[in-house]
């Protein structure tokens, strides 16, 4: 880029909400931010646009959006540009961090004020923190960006520090021993192929526009725990996957987010609140640091770092949150760590794009968004995968705020097109508290050999959806008319539905299901599925023996989500395949 | 302090008025603009989008009146609102103008309105119930302080009397009534409603009606939001009741077509969303202060407008009215969990029961439309439906305290299911059934 030495400047000529103009004589780089000067504070901004000057033939004009709000911002205030595109810091210290959508240390600002006000800002990662570094190179060896000269403990985590992503071929100059360092303390020097010497510390800069690359890409293949049964029987996600969870107001994206932060079997998980409530992001960060994490059985924060952007902060800040968050992630799986980052919402993150775009005068696609809004979301989300080369991968969950619980709408259209699984929440789910409402038969998933096999997954699908067509038919004629098999078939689907795909977040034992569990329940529905049952009603009409069939089936699903609150113990376990065979004879059950 | 004035004003529209040239404004700073040859003050105006050639204002008193000759001085803050322990009891307008022709109010500070985000880190994980005496709310959809939930309900709907019934029962130390667009009857019911109830001595009335000038009515939930916080940082649980959240949200689609803004869908600006969450978002319980809650009315025609579409995805729920009735099914409190957990073992267990039956007996109360639910388990869905629509989901008349809710729920489930049906677990069944 340029020479960031010399000073560059320009001067407000426009300002309206987020978006200024101003005049500049020297160059101006796209992409690069800026620093405008109001009121003695300092307001980060963006390049958007470089345009001529009709006014003036020297000099031009650039277009830029600002990330905070510009209150006081007269004419004339100067731009200083400071010749680096937005980035991230990345280094020992995200685990446990909470930010705003720019990377700044929201604990540290709340020691200045209980308000976030334009200007504030403080170092992204904590300057005095010591980590044990041991080296893993010595001088001479050639390295190239994104190489491991080091690592200190992060937690349980082992953090590899990394060359650059911008260096090619260089030497180590010279290296420190095994010692104690803070991320600003220069931990080796490396020469480049010009000869020039650079220092290193443990932590670098990187820009968030630019992927960091794959040493080896493959297809994401294997399935993710997450402890939600109806994900990981019908729609698993596999690590490096991407999915799309659209959903209207009610539906429980929320809380689905919340299960998948707590129990989702990952090493590193990154949360980024994107224009969503604060309130949701403060339970996370505040309640979730109490709870365990499900592989080490520490404080579940000791895995996570949160981006709270939250929706009454500036939209500019929107958009840059969603691409630090994904650079952090890339940099953890460039380390061999399996993340998983949850972006909630990317319908949010893409109305900043519109309320941008609108501003700026750009002719408006379909419902005022941006024209090229699809390739956009298509591009954020190729940046998930999995590396084969590194070992690790990067797994992105989006939601979806569909307008009107539309999901014919432009981001969840461009979202459909742009994941690999797709879990729509439904409405009608939700109003009859069938939590969580994915609906078992709107789903697309990627992975195929999950923690069922296809043809059992296939034959829960075909009860359900038998259970669903017997059901309408029940609702437009009549339960008269059913015949008595077709209301078994149906009774066999509800339990299916009411006790494997019904879920209850907020009950202790009910909350995560893991794959033995899983493989248990699946025993117990498929011999379920694939039985005949004798209800020995004796001579009695049709509609009493629906009667029957109905009473009993209700005390099966009683039996069944009992079993789901407390069953813990191997034998208790074991006991639902038992009481669902005895159930299919028509013996007695309850234990 | 001698203020410095100008004389260019080159354009003067609805709502908005244009200066020539670049008179050294501050983007939301305030200017006095001055009838020429009297001096006489016309109006307040704060400027909104500047450029090297032209200033542009939205005038809080309206335009008519004004011309090019018309001076403006300039003030050199941003809009700020008074703040006085002496408001509580009195009526003021958009701006913050004692409207109840009483005394002058002497503020003892200016608060800013400019609504800071206030930081994560100092809110607390909302955990304190706020009690309404409606059985639809406490049982089902239980209210939480620091909440923020809308009421929707057509236009027709009695969406007042219900924000006044809980405004007359609400446990808060302070009442904030914010109104935007009301009809003068509306405004008289709620005074008079407060003043029944002994609440008005803690209520701060801020009311534009409809009719009055648009730049006030978008400044209202501001200037009333930047009172209710000082109030909530003095440590006081402050309960706001802001209506009608549609009226304000038309006087912004107004107002965004008058500058010109590209807009999104039904004219409504693409910001409508982040400009309702900064509202909304005021709403807090923070860490060593007091809290904040906001219940707000949105009237819609249809769920999917805009206005109730981006305001569902900000709130913390919402409560549905249709029919004079509180819904089930369309209602949540997003913060319930926090709270039903840690009062009767029952809460939890009997809110999930009920809300599932009644989803079947919709489903028979359909079918039963076209001659179909016909069985005698889809009659007793009926039989069920009609007692909860009449007996649950009426958030009028005396208030009920918690177990005696619950109890009554219990009782409509014994008078039409048998335990199994119910869906509920043996242990509850056994301590409850036959308890009522």
């Amino acid at each position: 880029m340029n020479d960031i030495n010399k000073k560059r400047t320009g001067n407000l000529i426009s300002i309206q909400d987020s978006l200024v103009k101003a005049r500049f004589f020297d160059d101006v780089v796209m992409g690069e931010t800026a620093e405008i000067s109001v009121d003695g504070k300092f307001l980060q901004a963006e390049v958007l646009q470089i345009q001529p000057d009709p006014k003036n033939a020297d000099a031009g004009i650039v277009e830029m959006q600002v990330f905070e709000d510009l209150t006081g911002a007269k004419i004339g205030d100067e731009v200083v540009f400071k010749g680096t595109p937005l980035s991230v810091l990345l280094g020992p210290g995200l685990l446990t961090s909470v930010w705003d959508g720019l990377q700044n240390p929201l604990y540290k600002l709340s020691e200045e004020d209980h308000y976030l006000k334009p200007g504030m800002n403080a170092p992204a990662l904590d300057e005095e923190v010591l980590w044990d570094f041991t080296p893993s190179v010595k001088v001479g060896d050639e390295v190239t960006g994104g190489d491991v000269i080091g690592n200190v403990p992060e937690g349980n985590v082992d953090h590899k520090i990394l060359v650059p992503f911008k260096f090619g071929t260089c030497k180590i100059e010279s290296i420190i021993e095994k010692s104690s360092v803070n991320i600003v303390q220069q931990v080796a020097v490396i020469v480049d192929e010009l000869n020039k010497k650079h220092e290193l510390q443990l932590a670098f800069r990187q820009p968030v526009k630019s992927p960091i690359p794959f040493r080896e890409r493959a297809i994401p293949s294997k399935p993710i725990s997450t402890g939600v049964r109806v994900i990981d029987l019908l729609a698993p996600v596999g690590y490096g996957g991407t999915v799309g969870n659209p959903g209207p107001f009610g539906a429980g994206k929320t809380v689905l987010q919340h299960s998948l932060c707590k129990y989702a079997v990952a090493d590193i998980i990154i949360m980024a609140a994107c224009g969503e409530r604060a309130g949701e992001a403060v339970e996370v960060f505040k309640e979730f640091a109490e709870l365990e994490d499900p592989t080490t059985g520490e404080s579940l924060m000791n895995r996570m770092c949160i981006f709270g952007n939250t929706s009454s902060m500036p939209v500019a800040a929107r958009e840059a949150s969603v691409f630090i968050a994904l650079t952090v992630g890339e940099y953890y799986r460039y380390q061999g760590k399996k993340v998983v980052m949850l972006a909630d919402s990317t319908s949010r993150w893409a109305q900043a794009l519109r309320e941008r775009s609108g501003r700026q005068g750009d002719i408006p696609g379909p419902e005022a968004f941006p024209m090229d809004i699809p390739d956009q979301i298509k591009g954020m989300y190729q940046r998930a995968g999995e590396d084969l080369g590194t070992g690790g991968s990067l797994t992105f969950i989006g939601t979806v705020s569909p307008a009107g619980g539309n999901f014919q709408e432009p981001v969840t259209q461009a979202t459909m097109d742009a994941t690999g699984g797709f879990w729509g929440l439904s409405q009608d789910r939700a109003d009859a508290k069938k939590y969580p409402a994915i609906d078992p038969l709107v789903y697309t998933t990627s992975v195929y050999d999950g923690f069922v096999s296809w043809e059992d997954r296939k034959k829960m699908l075909g009860i359900l959806n038998d259970a669903n067509d017997i059901d309408q038919t029940i609702s437009t004629i009549g339960l008269k008319k059913v015949p008595v098999a077709n209301y078994v078939q149906f009774q066999k689907g509800l339990t299916i539905d009411f006790c494997v795909m019904q879920q209850d977040a907020f009950e202790k034992n009910d909350a995560c299901t893991r794959p033995e569990r899983l493989e248990v329940i699946n025993k117990a529905v498929q011999n379920l599925i694939g039985s005949e049952i004798d209800f020995q009603a004796g001579d009695v009409d049709d509609e009493q023996v629906k009667e029957l069939i109905k009473h009993k089936f209700d005390e099966l699903r009683q039996w069944w989500r009992a079993w789901n609150y407390s069953a813990i113990s191997e034998e208790e376990i074991n006991n639902l395949p038992l009481a669902v065979d005895k159930f299919i004879l028509q013996e007695e059950y309850a234990v | 302090m001698i203020r410095k004035e100008i004389n260019k004003i080159s354009e003067v529209g609805k709502a908005l008025i244009s200066v020539e040239g670049n008179p050294g404004v501050a983007l939301n700073h305030v200017v006095e603009l001055l009838e020429a040859d009297s001096n006489q003050s016309l109006s307040f105006a704060k400027a909104i989008n500047i450029t090297e050639d032209t200033t542009r204002f939205q005038v809080f008193n309206g335009t008519t009146g004004l011309s090019t000759k018309t001076k403006i001085r300039m003030h050199e803050i941003p809009l700020t609102a008074g703040f006085s322990n002496k408001m509580l009891g009195r009526s003021f307008d958009g701006a913050g103008e004692v409207s109840d022709g009483g005394p002058e109010v002497i503020f003892e500070k200016q608060v800013s309105t400019r609504l800071d985000t206030l930081n994560p880190t100092v809110r607390n994980v909302p955990k304190q119930p706020l009690w309404t005496g409606i059985p639809m709310i406490d049982v089902f959809n239980t209210l939480v302080k620091s909440q923020k939930i809308p009421i929707f309900a057509g236009p027709t709907e009695p969406y007042n009397r219900l924000l006044s019934q809980i405004a007359k029962g609400a446990q808060a130390d302070v009442i904030i009534f914010a109104g935007i667009g009301l009809k003068f009857d509306e405004y008289h019911y709620f005074k008079e409603q407060l003043s029944q109830s002994g609440n008005i001595d803690k209520t701060i009335m801020f009311t534009h009606l409809a009719g009055d000038s648009q730049i006030k009515g978008l400044m209202l939930p501001d200037v009333a939001l930047s009172v209710a916080r000082e109030f909530g940082d003095q440590g006081k649980d402050v309960l706001v009741l802001l209506t009608d959240m549609t009226n304000w949200s038309n006087i912004l689609r107004n107002v965004a077509n008058y500058q010109d803004m590209i807009p999104s869908l039904q004219g409504y600006p693409g910001s409508l969303y982040s400009e309702l969450a900064k509202r909304y978002e005021v709403a807090a319980d923070i860490e060593g202060a007091g809290s904040i809650t906001i219940i707000g009315a949105t009237t819609l025609e249809s769920l999917e407008d805009p206005v109730p579409d981006n305001t569902g995805y900000i709130t913390e729920g919402q409560f549905f009215l249709e029919n004079g009735k509180l819904k089930l099914a369309r209602s949540l409190s997003r913060l319930k969990q926090g709270v039903n957990g840690k009062t009767r073992s029952d809460h939890r267990a009997i809110m999930t029961a009920m809300a599932s039956l009644l989803a079947d007996a919709e489903k028979a109360h359909e079918a039963s439309e076209v001659g179909a639910a016909n069985d005698a388990y889809s009659q007793k869905l009926l039989r069920y439906r009609s007692d909860f629509i009449s007996n649950i989901e009426e958030p009028f008349g005396e208030p009920i305290e918690l177990e005696p809710a619950l109890d009554k729920c219990w009782a409509i489930l014994k008078r039409h299911f048998d335990p199994t049906e119910t869906g509920l677990s043996k242990k509850l069944i056994e301590e409850y059934w036959d308890k009522n």
